[in-house]
């Protein structure tokens, strides 16, 4: 789960690292208290979970209460419903480092990267100049190391008091990587400003999925999804993703599901949504196709070759769904796996034309998509 | 012979008292596993299929010889279960949750490296070498899929790999040994880690990959061609061609950051060293042809 900027500086600040003084706002006439507090010149940041935000024109650095107004009023009024903006003092620049902490997947470390080029887009850099950016691994049964955060820190061409500074806000960062079960947590730009200190300017924290059981202080809510069937999918714990095209998929297995994915745009089809009911979901075959049915597409296809998600199972669930919601598409099935003569039973009785092969099935669905 | 199992391989298994761990204990066994007892802390004296369950690992192995350990326990009790085996001495370990936390996984591989030994999952089905043994989940009573053979298989997924597994047997082929590393992006053992057993497997005369986008598995299993430490035929099916970029679909290995990972990347480091990618599963069963391995059936 990716936090927005302001929950990740709460993070950085609440763990000792020093972030400028902003104020969340979530309507137009807050800006005046805001930037009582902030002062001028100050930055309008959204907050949106999506990258590449200064690229975007999605935050606007201000000099006068004028620009700060109607930049706050354009986005609030912008199309991707923007619904809170980080109001935050801008800060005096010396210095920019860049600098995170995220798990090799390789060797099965933790890993700090950083360099003194910081602000810019680092993948790029990484390409271009790898010399330029530094990795320390992290063995997470010891943790960060002062004697590597120190290190870390001569290497980037900083001097002794800059150094001290830097290597204790490499092990808060630390901290909060380990305490918050991060994927990736991130600074970048780090400021270094003109009186010495050392500042967040952005932030990034990405939490675990699989460690959400252990962290329980930030819940996703409905403003940060594009649709209502995205959420409900993320209540019931579904992998949804919502497209615009006309075969919605209910399959099961990330694997199968992003193959049947490939086979629909290879015949010419498009999909309108991504949906996995397989795994500890294949008993959802009814919130399933709900969501399903909340997505505008032609047809429904479903796709399964299940081992513990019985197809007998998920064929019952799936005619339990048809009776219950009476969809108002055609529903392409391909369910196959453990007990799948059963399954096909169950599915010709409900009055349904079971398919075995996933290709056919594939064609089938693209051809009623099209109308044929 | 098989890799990593075969009928001598005694087994233990961690949460054997569960609904799941009870179900696929009774077709491990079926299958020709030999399980010997297993472990649910506070169901000491129970028995599960006639085996003895004991309260701790480090009990179970002071009363019978165990080579093997396969869990079924739930995500958030893996890294400790793992740690238990390790800690007993037990150099195969299998685990199949679906959901184990990232930075669990990590410290799980690093003990596993210290104690020499080799953790398969999570988030995987499992080991089979069908018609011989299996720790794992696999209904591998369906013939037009765990048919016996002399392709070795690593993948990725689950479903995905029963879809591929059928058009290998379609095309007359069967499986030598069949090992789901997981969907994970740190899983326990990865590809190319494997590699070298299917090698040095007389019963193995090519190898399948069933990938996906995202990570570099499939990079490093064509960095082993190259180098020469793997030289028997390799196909390899990717799902996630047509995926949309910077999209996660699904699995969490399954994501590509800044052109990585891509599946394009893949088939080009696969290809470059003289492996074939299937762009349809039904094609997988047509490449082995193609590279003159010869058929089963």
């Amino acid at each position: 789960m990716k936090l927005y900027e302001y929950q990740a500086k709460e993070v950085f600040k609440e763990a000792g690292i020093s972030v400028p003084n902003s104020i969340l706002i979530e309507q137009e006439n807050e800006l005046d208290k805001a930037i009582e507090i902030v002062g001028l010149p100050l930055v309008v940041k959204s907050q949106v979970l999506s990258g590449g935000r200064g690229k975007a024109g999605l935050i606007s650095f201000v000099k006068n209460v004028e620009d700060a107004k109607s930049h706050v009023h354009r986005l609030f009024t912008h199309e991707l419903k923007i619904k809170k903006l980080l109001v935050e003092q801008a800060v005096d620049i010396d210095k920019e480092i860049y600098v995170s902490i995220t798990v090799d997947p390789l060797n099965a470390t933790g890993l700090l990267i950083a360099s003194a080029e910081g602000g810019i887009d680092i993948e790029v850099l990484a390409v271009t100049q790898p010399d330029k950016i530094i990795k320390e691994p992290i063995d997470l049964r010891y943790g960060l190391m002062s004697y590597q955060a120190i290190s870390v820190s001569y290497e980037l061409g900083l001097n002794p008091t800059q150094v001290k500074e830097m290597s204790r806000l490499l092990l808060k960062l630390y901290d909060v990587f380990k305490k918050y079960d991060a994927e990736l947590v991130e600074i970048n730009p780090l400021f270094i400003t003109k009186t010495g200190e050392f500042v967040a300017g952005d932030g990034k924290l990405m939490i675990d999925d699989n460690s959400l059981f252990r962290q329980s202080r930030y819940e996703r809510s409905l403003d940060d999804y594009k649709t209502e069937a995205e959420y409900d999918a993320l209540l019931e714990g579904i992998p949804f993703i919502q497209f615009d095209g006309d075969i919605g998929l209910m399959c099961a297995g990330a694997g199968l599901t992003t193959t049947v994915y490939d086979l629909i745009n290879y015949e010419g089809g498009t999909v309108a949504n991504y949906l996995e009911f397989g795994g500890p979901n294949y008993k959802k075959a009814v919130k399933a196709m709900e969501i399903c049915l909340k997505v505008p597409s032609k047809v429904i296809l479903i796709v399964t070759f299940g081992t513990i998600a019985r197809a007998d199972v998920m064929a019952e669930g799936i005619v339990d769904a048809i009776q219950r919601l009476k969809p108002d598409r055609p529903i392409v099935t391909c369910i196959r796996g453990t007990n799948e003569a059963e399954a096909v039973r169950i599915l010709k009785e409900a009055g349904l034309e079971p398919l075995f092969d996933t290709e056919e099935a594939v064609r089938k669905a693209v051809s009623l998509a099209k109308g044929v | 012979m098989s890799i990593f199992i075969d009928q001598h391989t005694k087994v233990l298994v961690q949460g054997i008292t569960g609904s799941e761990g009870s179900f696929w204990t009774k077709h491990m066994i079926e299958l020709g596993t030999q399980v010997l007892c297993g472990v649910t802390p506070g169901k000491e004296g129970q028995t599960v299929e006639g085996l003895p369950v004991y309260n701790t690992v480090r009990k179970a192995v002071l009363m019978h010889d165990v080579d093997a350990s396969m869990l079924f326990v739930p995500p958030k009790l893996t890294k400790d279960a793992v740690m238990e085996a390790l800690a007993a001495g037990i150099k195969k370990i299998v685990t199949i949750a679906d959901g184990i936390p990232l930075h669990d996984m990590v410290l799980i591989r690093q003990a596993a490296k210290e104690h020499q030994a080799m953790v398969i999952g999570g988030n995987t089905t499992g080991v089979i070498s069908p018609k011989v043994a299996m720790m794992g989940s696999f209904p591998h009573w369906i013939e037009r899929v765990y048919k016996k053979g002399h392709v070795g298989v690593m993948t990725r997924s689950g479903s995905l790999t029963n879809e591929v597994t059928a058009m290998i047997v379609e095309a007359g082929y069967g499986v030598s040994t069949l090992i789901g590393v997981g969907g994970d992006p740190v899983p326990g053992t990865r590809f190319a880690e494997m590699l070298p057993f299917y090698e040095n497997d007389p019963e193995t005369n090519a190898v399948v990959i069933i990938g996906e986008l995202g990570g570099t598995m499939e990079e490093e299993v064509a960095e082993a061609i190259k180098n020469k430490t793997f030289t028997k035929p390799l196909v390899a099916f990717l799902g996630g061609r047509t995926a949309p970029k910077g999209q996660k679909m699904g699995h969490a290995g399954a994501i590509i950051t800044g052109g990585k990972g891509s599946v394009e990347d893949k088939i080009i480091a696969l290809t470059e060293v003289g492996a074939l990618v299937a762009k349809r599963p039904r094609m997988v069963g047509k490449l082995l042809e193609t590279l003159n391995v010869p058929k089963s059936y």
